[in-house]
């Protein structure tokens, strides 16, 4: 909260409580979006006003997490419908993470067995202000990223994040530097079949500490169907 | 990371900050935990705000559904991890309450403000003034207290509080912003 209770003070806390017509209210969230200093007084009026909403707990019916698991994870014979529709929903809503999967063949020359898989995907922040691409080689069981837009900010890194279906989420390494790595995938990421999902995030030098990203996550992408063999 | 809370309060919130950030990388586990954790005290705020009845279940549905689809802009917003998910299921509950009341007058709450996050310092601030709402706010007329309780919890704007104690706009919304400026300095003091 500022020194002064200043007719931003005023705004923040009206816009935060909902007291003011509908164009005001337009007018103040499009403001928060490039104010920061704005945006961090609508902020601590959130903060302060949601401690008034501390009720005593009330067990909601057994249900209702039934048919949100069932909205967010419809079983697997709905899955691909239900990408589908994500992905249009994502690109006609501003795109989330783009996934723009392709899996191609790698041939090479040589020994028939060191043929595998190679997938390619876009991490990409919501605000389109950061972009990887990654390449997944199922041949040597590394993933190759590189920077088309954004960085970690001044003091951070990139922290390279994989998980399988309903595994959690493990570090894959870390991203000091530089506009590409390549990372050796730990065993439990090598050995994903099916959806594996590749996330970046900021974090302190050195990496998180928690074992879990605890800086922003610029975005994440599924990557379907992904198989060591051809 | 965010302030300087007493020891307990830090860990809950640091267990909760880590479900966040572990759902923003899709991890159905973790939103299961964070929906065990939280559920029942997001459904309160949708029971309070929309009664029980199905509106209360739906609109914390939406919210869950919300925070899952938003986790990764989490850590960007400076909140708290409790005060993320609180005015989440507030401004999903109050836009299905205005809906309901067929209100053409507001827009949507919509998401969370995203703003940037805030420095250490300023979250400091807040968590020295954490807990000093509910004190500062019986500390106020009747009249005022209630009228910023119902535009929060009842989604009524200076429009609405008027017309419901039949008394101009200006004299409602001059009397509640005195309300808000006696709020910000006993919190402030």
């Amino acid at each position: 909260m500022s020194e002064e209770f200043d007719d931003d003070e005023m705004l923040a806390a009206e816009y935060a409580i909902g007291l003011l017509p509908a164009d005001e209210m337009e007018a103040a969230r499009r403001r928060a979006l490039s104010d920061p200093v704005f945006s961090a007084r609508i902020a601590e009026w959130q903060a302060v006003l949601s401690e008034i909403a501390d009720f005593e707990s009330v067990t909601p019916p057994v249900r209702a997490k039934t048919a949100i698991m069932h909205q967010l994870f419809p079983e697997t014979a709905r899955v691909s419908v239900w990408r589908r529709l994500g992905l249009w929903q994502a690109l006609a809503g501003g795109a989330v993470a783009a996934t723009f999967v392709l899996a191609f063949i790698l041939w090479q020359p040589g020994p028939t067995d060191q043929a595998g898989p190679l997938y390619t995907a876009e991490i990409m922040s919501q605000a389109g202000d950061f972009r990887v691409v990654a390449v997944v080689d199922k041949i040597r069981n590394e993933v190759i990223l590189t920077r088309t837009a954004g960085a970690a900010p001044e003091g951070r890194i990139l922290q390279v994040w994989a998980h399988g279906p309903d595994e959690p989420a493990q570090s894959v390494g870390l991203w000091p530097d530089g506009e590409s790595i390549r990372l050796r995938l730990p065993p439990e990421i090598a050995m994903v079949q099916g959806t594996l999902t590749l996330g970046v995030s900021e974090e302190p030098i050195g990496g998180s500490v928690t074992g879990s990203p605890s800086g922003r996550v610029f975005g994440t992408v599924d990557i379907p169907n992904v198989s060591d063999s051809i | 990371m965010r302030g300087s809370e007493d020891d307990t309060h830090k860990s809950a919130g640091a267990e909760l900050e880590e479900l966040i950030s572990r759902c923003a990388l899709g991890d159905r586990k973790a939103f299961d935990a964070l929906y065990d954790a939280t559920s029942a005290k997001l459904y309160a705020i949708c029971v309070r705000i929309l009664g029980t009845n199905a509106a209360a279940e739906d609109a914390m549905q939406d919210t869950y559904i919300k925070i899952w689809n938003n986790a990764a802009q989490y850590s960007v917003t400076g909140h708290s991890p409790m005060t993320w998910l609180i005015t989440n299921a507030r401004n999903t509950s109050i836009d299905r309450l205005r809906a309901r009341r067929e209100d053409s007058d507001l827009a949507d709450h919509g998401d969370v403000s995203t703003g940037p996050r805030m420095t250490p310092e300023q979250s400091e601030l807040s968590v020295s003034r954490a807990g000093r709402i509910k004190d500062c706010l019986s500390s106020l007329p009747d009249d005022r207290s209630d009228g910023i309780k119902a535009a929060y919890f009842d989604g009524y704007s200076y429009a609405d509080l008027a017309e419901r104690a039949n008394v101009p706009l200006n004299t409602m919304r001059t009397s509640l912003r005195r309300g808000l400026t006696a709020l910000w300095e006993c919190m402030t003091q």
